[in-house]
């Protein structure tokens, strides 16, 4: 395997932690706002990496580009779904989880 | 809405040039999703489609963007998203749940537009906030952590997001 796609991979692989980190925060997190934070920071991240990795992996211009459109329209729609799911929950009235 | 001087250009009011832009906008996203493949039978209706649905959502607004204020605002974001991610992990995986949520209420110096948007939205990115509410210039933000500090980080993040925009911040 050449060169590049051995350090592609270690990118791919260091995304992996992230997409579990995500997913046990949104079965730990005590609530929705809190959940929503470890969705769109995690997968954000996880998403980040794997998209980098390719990228080495390829190194074709053409696959350059679409990896970074998907990592920017998943950005922006990640971002906004979460905005948009927060505030229909506070203006719903759900009362935000606090530590006593 | 009021505003800012910067964003009253040749963009606004002139539906013709809006939907153009918009066009020329979604040919490109399919140009390169399909890699430059073709396959425009099916592309040149959904940028059509596309381009009369995204006007019937929102009308033409005018923003943009400052070349060397995207040159700095890159390096910060990625820095920021990357300690974001990691932030939030840790304290997903740490045995111990170290999370204290709290709401807090921030008022933008930003104007209003655009630039307030892009802000909301990033800083559900960065290590903690999470935008919950944006109404007339105040931003309801659900802390991860009622501990950290951020009303300096805000700040930060305002003055990075009116540098990229070449927006004035308000006096408070």
């Amino acid at each position: 395997m050449p060169l590049n796609e051995w350090i592609g991979l270690l990118f791919i692989l260091a995304a992996a932690p992230f997409f579990l980190a995500g997913s046990v925060g949104l079965l730990r997190f005590p609530d929705l706002y809190c959940r929503l934070h470890a969705l769109t920071k995690a997968d954000n991240i996880g998403l980040g990496l794997l998209i980098l990795g390719l990228m080495i992996q390829s190194l074709s211009l053409a696959d350059f580009l679409k990896l970074l459109l998907i990592w920017l329209l998943v950005l922006l729609a990640g971002s906004t779904a979460a905005h948009l799911v927060a505030r229909s929950a506070l203006r719903q009235g759900r009362k935000p989880w606090e530590r006593r | 809405m009021r505003r800012g001087k910067r964003e009253i250009s040749i963009f606004s009011g002139k539906g013709l040039y809006g939907a153009l832009v918009r066009l020329v906008a979604f040919s490109l996203l399919w140009a390169v999703l399909t890699q430059g493949g073709g396959g425009w039978i099916i592309g040149v209706p959904a940028v059509v489609l596309a381009t009369f649905l995204s006007l019937g959502l929102h009308a033409p607004i005018s923003w943009r963007w400052r070349p060397m204020g995207v040159l700095r605002f890159i390096p910060y974001f990625l820095w920021q998203s990357l300690r974001g991610g990691i932030d939030v992990s840790r304290r997903a995986l740490h045995p111990k749940l170290p999370i204290d949520p709290a709401v807090v209420h921030h008022t933008l110096l930003l104007p209003p537009g655009p630039s307030q948007v892009f802000f909301a939205n990033t800083i559900n990115l960065l290590p903690g906030t999470l935008s919950a509410d944006l109404h007339e210039g105040h931003l309801t933000i659900h802390m991860l952590d009622a501990g950290l500090e951020y009303v300096m980080e805000l700040k930060r993040v305002e003055e990075r997001v009116a540098d990229l925009f070449g927006v004035e911040l308000k006096r408070r």
